[in-house]
């Protein structure tokens, strides 16, 4: 076999990082999710909150809302201490209210908020995850 | 130093290479069998079933878990011991003994991650998250490699599988194709693990309500330590990395081998002191 020529080695090294672009912005590309609407049935346990793997329902004053259990600061499955009425976060110990709204770091951002619907039988509630 | 040099004299004596290999073997059986009940699309829920249901699930779900984590430990082991031997090694054979490390240590991890229990789960996104933070590929490579959000555990299950599997037989091909461990010769480690598999289980930690702290794997503790002063890439990425190269430059021809060997003992040192801290200090 003849050897290949320099002029042939880098042109096909080019082409080759000419196609890395694009091949790693299809790989990273992630599809937008569609919103997904979640049926929970059950009761507030101690009239506060309804606890699911990925969020947990809250009511206050007559209001419902969900908050994402995912820890904004590197993902963990956050838990509710009910007796601080707080979320925490069991790897880095972040901690969020109810509301989301972060109350210690590491995490900096607060978490997600989903919108609730009561249906009629008033013991299912319909969550929307956006 | 006379006791010093009789207790490496000692551990030298012991075969620590097969051993690994051994105990490779016996995770790479166990892994099969264990490997036919495990369902990635409810990965807690098999993986905890292997424990409860199935017949001798658990005894061979923590031969598994236990032979693995002596393949690691008898490598890093022989590989110390061997140290002054493996001078003698090409670079790039040196190079791809190294990266098998690191690649171990994903098998290990990924195993970790595929029983989604509270930790599993949680090490799981972390690693998803730290992996995102690696500039221009961050998003590529997680999609490639974990992707737990948007795919849950497929991806995971993939890698633990076949791809490290497959890339750590090509790193270290070279070096076990000119070794050869025979179970005979080492009937007393292999009952003896059985023994422990038997006894002791592998760990399962279930979701509970208000739990305020959990710990990753035991080699990821400093890193989940870590995590908590400085910035995921930092500690994710740069501080593991440089360790890796660290041990990429560790032959004595290199004139910056005694400043890597500081700089691995340093490296080694605060990495234990964060293991402790992460163990004693949130519980």
């Amino acid at each position: 076999m003849p050897p290949t020529s320099p002029a042939r080695r880098i042109f096909i090294a080019a082409t080759g990082l000419l196609f890395l672009w694009p091949i790693l912005r299809l790989i990273g590309f992630k599809l937008p999710k569609k919103p997904r609407i979640v049926e929970v049935a059950g009761t507030f346990q101690n009239d506060r909150f309804i606890n699911r793997d990925e969020f947990i329902i809250f009511t206050a004053d007559n209001d419902i809302w969900a908050v994402s259990r995912t820890c904004t600061h590197l993902g963990c499955r956050l838990n509710f201490k009910e007796e601080e009425d707080i979320l925490e976060c069991p790897c880095h110990q972040s901690r969020f209210t109810p509301e989301g709204i972060v109350l210690h770091g590491p995490a900096k951002a607060p978490l997600k908020r989903y919108a609730v619907e009561p249906l009629d039988d008033s013991s299912t509630y319909l969550v929307t995850i956006s | 130093m006379a006791g010093r040099r009789a207790l490496i004299d000692w551990l030298a004596r012991i075969k620590w290479g097969e051993l690994s290999l051994i105990s490779l073997y016996i995770s790479l059986i166990s892994g099969i069998v264990v490997g036919i009940h495990y369902t990635p699309s409810e990965p807690f829920y098999s993986a905890s079933a292997l424990d409860i249901l199935v017949p001798y699930g658990a005894f061979f779900r923590s031969l598994h878990f236990y032979s693995s984590q002596f393949f690691f430990l008898f490598a890093v082991v022989h590989y110390l011991l061997v140290f002054d031997k493996s001078q003698s090694l090409s670079t790039r054979d040196h190079v791809v003994l190294i990266i098998s490390l690191p690649c171990i240590l994903m098998l290990l991890f990924t195993g970790y991650v595929l029983r989604a229990d509270a930790t599993g789960y949680s090490a799981g996104m972390i690693a998803e998250h730290i992996i995102v933070t690696i500039p221009l590929i961050g998003e590529p490579l997680n999609n490639m490699l974990f992707a737990i959000t948007e795919h849950g555990m497929y991806r995971v299950y993939l890698h633990h599988v076949i791809s490290f599997d497959l890339l750590f037989l090509y790193l270290a091909w070279n070096h076990l194709r000119r070794y050869r461990a025979h179970t005979s010769n080492h009937l007393l480690f292999c009952s003896a693990l059985l023994l422990f598999s038997l006894l002791v289980a592998a760990p399962m930690d279930p979701e509970k309500l208000g739990i305020s702290y959990i710990t990753g794997p035991w080699f990821f503790l400093g890193l989940q330590e870590l995590l908590r002063y400085i910035p995921p890439f930092l500690a994710g990425v740069v501080v593991p990395s440089a360790l890796v190269a660290a041990l990429l430059l560790l032959k004595k021809e290199y004139r910056w081998y005694r400043r890597g060997v500081i700089f691995i003992c340093w490296w080694l040192g605060l990495y234990s002191l964060l293991t402790i801290v992460a163990l004693t200090a949130h519980g």
